[in-house]
């Protein structure tokens, strides 16, 4: 009967644990993505140090979501901003407005009253601990994970990542990423035959945080 | 002086005893043929409160996991260092066989979740999303269409083209959540970050229960080697489980019986040889040996097991059962030359005398409602009876041919301390001393406190309890051993009792008095709300044109829609099938005695007051709470103990009337009460609480010090003669049941102080018993 005091079941949380985890999936390797990585030939570590270089990017994105039912992609279009010190931001514009934040804190959405922290991905989780070590140039996160492959050169590279765990691989047969000086296009491949690709374009490192953005960066 | 010739009766008697005595055997060598009948389990020692059995089911339901389950964390400030521990320690745990699961990662079965999604999609989607498309239907479409284009929220378990409204989604979202574990991505482990670590889950379920003998002891060796293993590297392990404390209860029993047992053995062994000067003197102890024999083959005979604290506590039998031989061996300081048979024939009445009121004694423990107290009560009427057949039919023909030559030196102090009862009586009129006496228990009575908590039962080193707190913190999961117990005549009614008590529990959970509770009712719906659901769908088809606008095929909707109004609806048996329900199993007694029944578990509980008030008013809802239902039952218990005290005085005085005649038999008994009276005074004045345990002890010293009486009042071979025999008895018992305060354990240590203080009293009072004419 004390026991019961010391007891706990954990082993309860198991399939909700999971599935906390798969509803927010996406953000972190999206982020990840966009940020930098580490290895071979022009290897990892040259294309992470590339990648950690620039402190801003701006840049509008176009997002393909390719579910198998349906004949047209849903396509929506926005604007990032990514910045080495604070986070990302994502503003979606098309076909509806909707602007998210990803930061140390968490993941943010905005309404009417301003940004509010989404619930179950609050400061600490798993994904922006994933998040952060990547923003930081930690790269064993990822490596983690999954198994990196990089093709082509500096201006002209190619990245997969094939996930390890069993875990991922329910949800992910494969992630590709592509780019040069920045990232082009990160291309998910989901195992259940959905896929989703972010193209970024008209990428710029020379812009600083503007006064709007550095407040959402600080809310 | 009789003759010292051996009667006929006595060539026969040794012969007789050993036949019984190989009958004994034989059953104990077939009782213990699968092993020790031996039993760990703390609960069948408090009182069986509940009489209703569905109680008890669901009582045993909830314990069941602690008696199996392990919970350990891993912890380290390098997160990969506690995962590479952690799966070692997993893979060293699989393979030492004990286990019959051990957990450190999950890979989910996302099939098996998908299926269940899909098909509990009316059942158990939550009362706001409910709310919101019956209520709501544009707001609904509006969201859906948002979490379609969510880079973020945009990932469901189940693809869009088999949800496209997004129900499962949201089920997924509103799962209740506990606690401060994550799921670690890569590698699958259950992880919570405090105090600067990570700590790695790691779940092990044990083949047995925490009752099992060795089990326990097993899986504390493998945590202790576990722990050494992980501290290597610099790796902290925290642990919880009842088998921990069933196993630290085993070695503390096991320690404490060897302590007490071989002390009381070896302090009465050198008395006896300091005493009597013979090596064969120590045959008296065949009598102990037998009795304990005795004993244990009753318990195992009556109750099918033998509890281990049953041995700790009878073990302090040893004392009260050496005292037979010691009776008559005692005379030798008076009748020279000293021979065995005619030294039991003069002994023999007042023998059987203190085993009669011995035996009341103990048997009045058996009425308490304590199963603990009845086995120790069976097991020591069975053993005082096996030793005083033994110490009246065998050991006179053991002893048979030794002559004894005391010491003089025991002798002399029971003379002067003869001497000193008597200048002190001539100075000071027995009347004073009454009152003095009186005074002093006056004084210590009213300085008494009672305490009664079933925390007593139990040893629990602080360290264990540490622990189990650090494991509750860090994962903040803290279950408590209250829950509410819900009946009903149909499913559809418990549900609907279950929201009503949810609703008051909720406002707890707001007042943050709890932290949370699960329910039935959180996991499915009810038949209503389920159709509610199917009518809201039916007129989905006026509000869905955001979704078209983005291109989703209308006959997809449709599809979809039709598919949803054929979706059976779900019971309860049914919604618990799933993977998701697992949280919930464990509530769902099911189907019972004409009705339906479930529990409410709780978590996080501060005040556990205000639970009883929640089932006020709610019919079919019950509230559980054995740890106060046993504090209870504990402080009923001590007025009955208390009449059975009386009771079994009575009895006794009855018994002595036939040898002393009425007066006689007051005077002797009363001798007793007065010692327990000034036992009782003296725990007030060494600021030592009256517990039940204590109570019980002096229970039992009332019948053992009758024996003090009548050997004083029989006065066989004098005074100072009869005065040593008591002192011996006296010190032999107190050097079996002194030991007992000792103890680590409250219950134990309470009942061991009261006898000792009830014994010393006893001694002092004894000579007060009068004197009996003998006709010799």
């Amino acid at each position: 009967m004390l026991a019961k005091i010391a007891n706990d079941n954990a082993g309860r949380l198991t399939p909700r644990g999971a599935l906390r985890f798969f509803a927010s999936k996406l953000a972190p390797t999206v982020a990840a993505a966009l940020l930098s990585f580490s290895a071979h030939a022009f290897d990892l570590q040259q294309l992470s140090d590339q990648l950690a270089k620039p402190s801003v990017i701006h840049g509008n994105f176009t997002q393909e979501k390719h579910l198998r039912a349906l004949p047209q992609p849903l396509v929506s279009k926005g604007t990032f901003v990514l910045a080495k010190d604070h986070g990302l931001l994502w503003l979606l514009k098309t076909p509806l407005q909707q602007d998210y934040r990803i930061t140390s804190q968490g993941i943010a959405r905005r309404d009417a009253n301003g940004w509010h922290l989404l619930p179950n991905k609050s400061a600490g989780t798993e994904q922006n601990r994933l998040f952060l070590a990547v923003l930081q140039g930690d790269s064993s996160g990822l490596q983690r994970d999954f198994d990196l492959q990089l093709q082509g050169q500096a201006q002209d590279w190619k990245l997969t990542l094939i996930p390890r765990s069993l875990l991922l691989k329910q949800v992910f047969t494969q992630i590709n990423i592509d780019g040069g000086a920045l990232v082009k296009t990160i291309e998910l491949l989901e195992t259940q035959g959905d896929s989703t690709v972010l193209r970024m374009q008209d990428s710029t490192a020379d812009q600083p945080l503007s006064d709007a953005e550095q407040h959402d960066f600080a809310q | 002086m009789r003759s010292n010739t051996i009667l006929p009766s006595e060539r026969l008697l040794p012969r007789l005893f050993l036949i019984l005595l190989v009958a004994v055997l034989a059953l104990a060598g077939w009782q213990w043929r699968h092993g020790a009948p031996l039993s760990a389990n703390l609960m069948e020692l408090v009182p069986g409160s509940t009489p209703d059995a569905l109680e008890l089911q669901a009582e045993q339901r909830m314990q069941e996991p602690l008696n199996r389950e392990m919970l350990v964390l891993v912890g380290h400030a390098d997160r990969q260092q506690a995962l590479a521990m952690a799966q070692q320690l997993a893979e060293r745990w699989q393979a030492s066989g004990l286990f019959e699961k051990v957990q450190w990662n999950l890979q989910a079965d996302l099939p098996a979740l998908r299926e269940q999604l899909l098909r509990d999609r009316l059942a158990m989607l939550s009362a706001k999303d409910r709310e919101q498309l019956i209520e709501h239907p544009d707001a609904f479409i509006q969201q859906r269409v948002q979490t379609l284009f969510d880079p973020i929220a945009g990932f469901s378990l189940v693809p869009s083209q088999d949800d496209w409204l997004g129900l499962t989604g949201r089920i997924q979202n509103s799962q209740p959540q506990h606690g401060a574990v994550q799921l670690d991505i890569g590698s699958g482990a259950l992880i919570a970050d405090a105090d600067g670590k990570s700590w790695v889950l790691l779940r092990a379920r044990t083949t047995g229960n925490a009752f099992d003998m060795k089990l326990p002891l097993h899986v504390a060796d493998l945590l202790q080697a576990s722990r050494a293993q992980a501290g290597e590297q610099g790796v902290q392990l925290l642990a919880a489980s009842g088998l921990l404390y069933a196993a630290n209860g085993q070695q503390q029993a096991t320690r404490e019986m060897t302590w007490v047992g071989g002390g009381a053995t070896l302090g009465i062994l050198i008395l006896l040889l300091l005493a009597f000067r013979r090596w064969r003197v120590l045959l008296a102890f065949v009598p102990v040996v037998v009795g304990m024999l005795f004993g244990a083959v009753a318990c195992v005979a009556l109750f099918g097991h033998m509890h281990v604290m049953t041995l700790v506590l009878g073990s302090s039998l040893i004392g009260v059962a050496v005292d037979y031989p010691l009776h008559y061996l005692s005379k030798s300081w008076s009748l020279q030359p000293w021979r065995s048979w005619p030294a039991l024939r003069l002994t023999l009445p007042g023998l059987s005398l203190s085993l009669a009121t011995s035996c009341i004694g103990y048997l009045a423990l058996a009425w308490t409602p304590f199963p603990a107290l009845t086995q120790i009560a069976v097991f020591s009427a069975a053993g005082l009876v096996g030793a005083y057949l033994c110490a009246v039919c065998l050991l006179p023909a053991l002893l048979s041919g030794v002559e004894l030559r005391p010491a003089r030196w025991p002798l002399r102090i029971a003379e002067r301390l003869w001497q000193w009862r008597a200048a002190l009586i001539k100075r000071v009129p027995g009347a004073v001393l009454l009152v003095w006496v009186l005074l002093f228990c006056a004084g210590g009575l009213w300085q008494l406190n009672s305490k009664n908590d079933i925390r007593q039962w139990i040893g629990a080193p602080p360290q264990l309890l540490q622990e189990a707190q650090a494991v509750a913190r860090i994962t903040g999961f803290q279950p408590t051993s209250q829950f509410f117990l819900v009946r009903a005549d149909t499913q559809q009614q418990l549900l609907e009792r279950q929201a009503a008590l949810g609703q008051r529990l909720d406002q707890l959970v707001n007042m943050d008095k709890l932290q949370g509770y699960l329910a039935l009712n959180q996991l499915v719906n009810l038949p209503a709300e389920q159709q509610q659901l199917r009518d809201a769908l039916n007129k989905l088809e006026q509000h869905w044109q955001p979704l078209l606008d983005i291109g989703i095929p209308v006959d997809a909707l449709q599809a979809e829609v039709a598919q949803l109004q054929a979706l059976p609806t779900e019971d309860i048996d049914a919604a618990l099938k799933g993977p998701l329900a697992e949280p919930w199993r464990t509530l769902w007694l099911g189907k019972v005695d004409g009705g339906v029944a479930a529990m409410v578990s709780l978590q996080g509980l501060n005040n556990p007051a205000l639970l009883r008030v929640q089932a006020v008013d709610l019919p079919g809802v019950q509230l559980v709470d054995r740890l106060g239902d046993l504090n209870r039952v504990f402080a009923d218990t001590q007025i009955s103990a208390a009449e059975l005290k009386l009771l079994s005085c009575g009895l006794i005085v009855l018994l002595l009337m036939l040898p002393f005649g009425f007066t006689g038999a007051l005077r002797v008994v009363a001798l007793p009460l007065l010692a327990a009276l000034c036992s009782l005074a003296s725990l007030g004045w060494l600021g030592q609480p009256l517990t039940l345990f204590s109570l019980f002890g002096l229970l039992l010293v009332t019948a053992i010090s009758v024996d003090y009486a009548i050997l004083m009042r029989e006065q066989i071979g004098g005074a100072a003669v009869s005065l040593l025999g008591t002192l011996l008895a006296a010190l032999t018992t107190w050097l079996s049941f002194g030991l007992l305060a000792v103890s680590s354990t409250p219950a134990v240590s309470n009942f061991g102080l009261s006898v000792s203080l009830g014994l010393a009293f006893s001694f002092m009072l004894a000579p007060w018993a009068g004197q009996q004419k003998h006709a010799l």
